[in-house]
């Protein structure tokens, strides 16, 4: 039995431009239940990393609602919303954007220091982490010294100490060649199958097929 | 957390050499700044702090209101004493006469001569007033017989090489035999008691013959706790009426509290102590530190901004990684903390290392000891806080609100806002700078005024010799007509003192209107001491050259003031009787025109030259006849010391003894001059950083134009412009800033400068140059880089 994770109803994005109202997101409705790996696709602008960020509580819809695991997000105050998504949601990005004054092990660590985890707790936590994606040895390197595809792979590592239940990743593979493209989804489907939810934005209708479900998005509105 | 913020902050720092270092030096040279001013300002406030009972201690002030509107530090030898006995709220009093009116004393140990400039005469009581502590000799015995002196340890091992000094003799002027009873410890630098020996109050001449008329003598009263000031002082005055006949009393007295006597005494006559303080420079130097302390936080804010685009990265990561606001600011404010420490440690150790340099410029005596000093530590952590909430407040509050979002969909930051703020501090920033650079200048032109203004004699070229040491008349003949023997001696006069000198102070009465009277400065001369000052005669003649004996004729020459207060022309005077000296047989013989024998600041006075014997002829005055003078001294130095081998050669230039009187404007003046040029170096790191972050911020418009063919020149003009707008609006607002406050200080001033345009378009030049240069080598760089890679990356 699964439960619902997240549910948008009608969720509406607009911006201003000058005189103009942009609407970047019209009354999306959708449902992610736990452990599902979702896939969005769509040309560019049709409003994937503004659905992204919005889930991922950056930013916030301007209409409709917006529930996470059964809390109206929509309704919720500052605080409250950045104690939600610090405690079950992941980032990976395109860029990795990775801390370039931090190494290896810091950048991994950092999440866990806005948890306020305990020193003890957050070198045991890193080193597992470290050692299950085979990067003991890089742990003293900076970004600059590693190569995209380890520095995303330190990205999703980064994601994941938190242990959170959603990764929200913004086309994680699109810097990246197709060897190193084929690992990282490799990584994303194995953690789907260890029960971490995921919603991917990609382009390319290979990573997407690693999902369990494609959402097609245009103009700011689901097509399927 | 926290060490992961310095983690952070420390790599951050080592990532950007350029710019931290940029920062730290700009940081470092204010603080520098700020500490060796806070240190001349703490030395200062902190004078006469260190007494038991330094509450209970006031100095008696002699106001000569009625006779010559001078307010005197000193009171008359009757004051202490009387005012012990009269009342009661009065515990001790101490009178302190500085030897001969101030002058140096000649010193012989019987082996070696020397010239003590510091030498005073004290009551015993000195040892109640002010706790001086003996490490030799005993204090109930010291100060007590006549012929008895206490001489502190360092005075001690200049004369006789050791401290170990009891018993040992001096002889003060070749005249006075003096036995020491006693050694002291050597008096702090940052106390108004400045003597390295006091003999016995017994021995001087006051004490033969107190008086309630001649007020020389500086005295302190010790009183009773909780006593009101004006109680004391209306006592005080009750005393005077009690003992001094009202056509006999010239001046009342009045009181004034110990604190005040360093920083508040510039509307006092120089009172006795070397050490003088101005509270005006305290606070002139204390708005200096204040404003560079400023320019250096508006600094940091500007370069740590200039970075954002990168630091926002950083930001907007962690704020997707669960940072909060609180975290970022903290983290900023970490990173601030940091620099601001590093900057202050380098800062203190470049005081250390500067501090003699500052001592001999401000002409203080600030001890090494006084960096580790709690209330300086303490205020150092002080300004550590303060400078780091001041500098961090806009980057810790401006990035930690930066959108997470925008950042990392690669937007630009930087709002209107922000932009303008920025451009705000940089106009902040170079007002502060050209309000200092055209007060530098003012004081700068004003100087030179004094310098070059014709002060209607000659000061150049005259040397002054000191023989008041010399007790027979004919080795002083003797003396002078060796010395006018020399090649390069064209004049030798002899005279009681000269211009930029206190002489006598006496009053000249009209005739015609008993009533009036105006006071005078008598200077008795040989004729040849006016020649050798080159006063301008507009009627008459000098005074004899030769008197013969028993011409008990008294010949005056007397300035211009004189002559318009007795209500004759100049040529009128002549020959007409002067009520001025205690001699009724004294008549004008010249007039000379006005000259300033003090400072300018003051009107010009009257003032008189005389014959009467009154006075004793102190000094020779020489008129040489090479410019050189440094060289001819050692000559005149070889033929005194052959005709008087036993009492010092002591001289002085004239036009140095005129430039002490503005010793303060220009320990002002070149202290400001040294800091605003530094300060104004920081402010163009600021505006460098200003630059970078425009540049940075404009690249991709910069690469666009430049794919669409605009020229490097061009480009160069573009990001140029708007700084010349920035500093043009600075020059705007500082310009009357300046003027106003310039022009309030030169108030003081009797005689002054107009402020011109000049020091205006100067600064204004220098600021624009500056603000070019410093902006176009950001504008050139920019300018020249590749358009294509800041394409490439949005």
């Amino acid at each position: 039995m699964t439960n619902t994770l997240l549910s948008l109803n009608e969720a509406t994005r607009t911006v201003n431009s000058g005189s103009n109202k942009v609407t970047l997101l019209d009354n999306i409705d959708l449902q992610v239940k736990e452990g599902e790996f979702i896939s969005l696709m769509g040309p560019s602008g049709s409003g994937k990393s503004t659905l992204l960020n919005c889930i991922g509580m950056l930013d916030s819809f301007t209409g409709g609602g917006y529930t996470f695991l059964g809390e109206p997000v929509h309704s919720m105050k500052e605080r409250n919303r950045s104690k939600l998504y610090k405690e079950y949601i992941g980032f990976v990005f395109q860029a990795y954007h990775l801390i370039d004054e931090l190494n290896v092990w810091e950048n991994i660590e950092t999440p866990l220091l806005y948890k306020n985890v305990k020193s003890s707790e957050r070198k045991a936590l890193v080193a597992d982490m470290l050692d299950r994606f085979s990067i003991v040895g890089k742990k003293d390197l900076f970004p600059q010294q590693l190569s995209g595809g380890q520095q995303q792979l330190v990205g999703i590592a980064r994601a994941l100490i938190g242990r959170p239940k959603l990764i929200l990743a913004d086309e994680p593979t699109g810097n990246l060649n197709s060897k190193q493209s084929t690992e990282i989804m490799e990584l994303f489907s194995q953690l789907n199958k260890e029960g971490v939810t995921i919603i991917q934005a990609t382009h390319s209708e290979k990573n997407a097929s690693y999902g369990s479900r494609i959402i097609n998005l245009l103009d700011g509105k689901v097509v399927s | 957390m926290i060490k992961s913020y310095i983690r952070i902050a420390w790599r951050n720092i080592k990532g950007s050499p350029l710019f931290s270092s940029i920062n730290i030096l700009g940081l470092t040279l204010s603080l520098a700044i700020a500490t060796l001013l806070f240190l001349f300002i703490h030395h200062e406030n902190s004078f006469n702090t260190s007494y038991a009972k330094k509450e209970q201690i006031y100095r008696v002030i002699s106001e000569a209101k009625e006779y010559d509107e001078k307010l005197y530090p000193t009171a008359a030898a009757m004051v202490a004493p009387t005012s012990v006995i009269d009342i009661p709220e009065v515990l001790d009093a101490v009178r302190l006469y500085k030897h001969g009116f101030g002058k140096s004393a000649y010193i012989s140990t019987g082996t070696s001569e020397f010239i003590e400039s510091s030498l005073f005469y004290a009551d015993s009581s000195l040892f109640n007033v002010f706790d001086l502590k003996l490490t030799q000799g005993l204090v109930d015995e010291a100060l007590k017989k006549p012929n008895t002196a206490i001489i502190s340890k360092n005075t001690a091992r200049r004369y006789f090489g050791t401290d170990q000094v009891i018993g040992k003799a001096l002889r003060v002027d070749n005249r006075t035999d003096i036995e020491i009873t006693g050694v002291f410890e050597d008096l702090p630098s940052n106390v108004s008691l400045d003597g390295n020996i006091y003999i016995s109050f017994a021995t001087s001449f006051f004490a033969k013959r107190p008086t309630w008329s001649n007020i020389s003598l500086e005295t302190y009263l010790l009183t009773t706790k909780d006593v009101k000031q004006e109680v004391l002082k209306d006592k005080l005055v009750d005393m005077l009426h009690k003992n001094v006949e009202e056509e006999s009393r010239w001046y009342t007295l009045d009181l004034q509290p110990l604190n005040e006597v360093h920083l508040y005494s510039s509307h006092l006559e120089s009172g006795v102590s070397s050490r003088k303080g101005s509270i005006e420079q305290v606070k002139s130097l204390t708005w200096l530190a204040l404003l560079i302390l400023v320019i250096a936080c508006i600094n940091y804010m500007n370069l740590t901004t200039a970075r954002s685009q990168k630091r926002a990265k950083e930001v907007g990561i962690s704020k997707t990684l669960g940072a909060s606001t609180k975290n970022l600011i903290a983290r900023f404010y970490a990173e601030t903390g940091l620099i601001t420490a590093i900057s202050i440690i380098l800062g203190l150790v470049l005081a250390f290392i500067f501090l003699p340099m500052f001592n001999q410029l401000s002409g203080k005596e600030i001890p090494n000891s006084m960096l580790t000093s709690a209330v300086f530590i303490l205020s150092i952590i002080g300004v550590w806080l303060v400078s780091t909430l001041l500098a961090g407040s806009y980057p810790a509050i401006y990035m930690s609100s930066l959108s997470a979002k925008k950042i990392l969909n690669g937007g630009k930051v930087g709002s209107f806002w922000a932009t303008n703020i920025r451009k705000g501090l940089v106009v902040i920033q170079f007002i502060a700078s050209t309000v200092l650079i055209v007060g530098v200048f003012v004081i700068y032109n004003q100087l030179k005024f004094i310098q070059d203004k014709d002060l209607g004699f000659d000061k150049e070229q005259v040397v002054a010799i000191s023989i008041s040491g010399i007790r027979q008349a004919n080795t002083v003949d003797l003396l002078t007509q060796k010395l006018e023997a020399l090649p390069m001696v064209s004049e030798v006069g002899a005279a009681q003192g000269y211009p930029g000198k206190s002489v006598s102070g006496r009053t000249v009465s009209n005739p015609l209107n008993t009533n009036a009277s105006l006071a005078v400065q008598t200077n008795r001369v040989g004729a040849k001491a006016l020649e050798v000052v080159g006063l301008n005669f507009i009627a008459g003649k000098n005074l004899p050259m030769v008197k013969a004996e028993g011409d008990s004729l008294i010949e005056v020459v007397v300035n211009k003031k004189i002559t318009e207060f007795l209500g004759f022309t100049p040529e009128e005077a002549i020959g007409k009787n002067i009520q001025m000296l205690p001699s009724d047989n004294a008549y004008i013989v010249g007039v000379v025109d006005d000259f300033h024998y003090a400072s300018l600041r003051e009107p010009i006075g009257a003032y008189a030259f005389h014959n009467y014997p009154s006075e004793r002829k102190e000094f020779l005055l020489i008129k040489m006849n090479v410019s050189d003078l440094s060289q001819s001294i050692t000559q005149l130095d070889e033929t005194y010391k052959s005709t008087v081998p036993n009492v010092p050669f002591d001289y002085s230039f004239l036009d140095e003894n005129i430039e002490k009187l503005y010793i303060e404007e220009k320990q002002t003046a070149t202290i400001g001059m040294i800091f605003s040029i530094l300060a104004v170096f920081v402010a163009c790191l600021g505006l460098f950083g200003l630059a970078a972050f425009t540049a940075e911020q404009r690249d991709k418009e910069i690469s666009i134009r430049k794919v669409l063919g605009a020229s490097v020149s061009g480009i160069v003009k573009l990001l140029s412009i708007d700084f010349v707008k920035l500093v043009a609006i600075a020059l705007i607002i500082a310009f009357p800033l300046a003027y106003y406050i310039m022009n309030n200080w030169l108030q003081d001033f009797a005689f002054r400068i107009n402020i011109s345009w000049h020091p205006f378009v100067f600064t204004a030049i220098c600021a624009l140059a500056i603000a070019l240069l410093t902006v176009s080598i950001q504008a050139i760089k920019a300018a020249l880089s590749n358009p294509i890679k800041s394409l490439k990356t949005e």
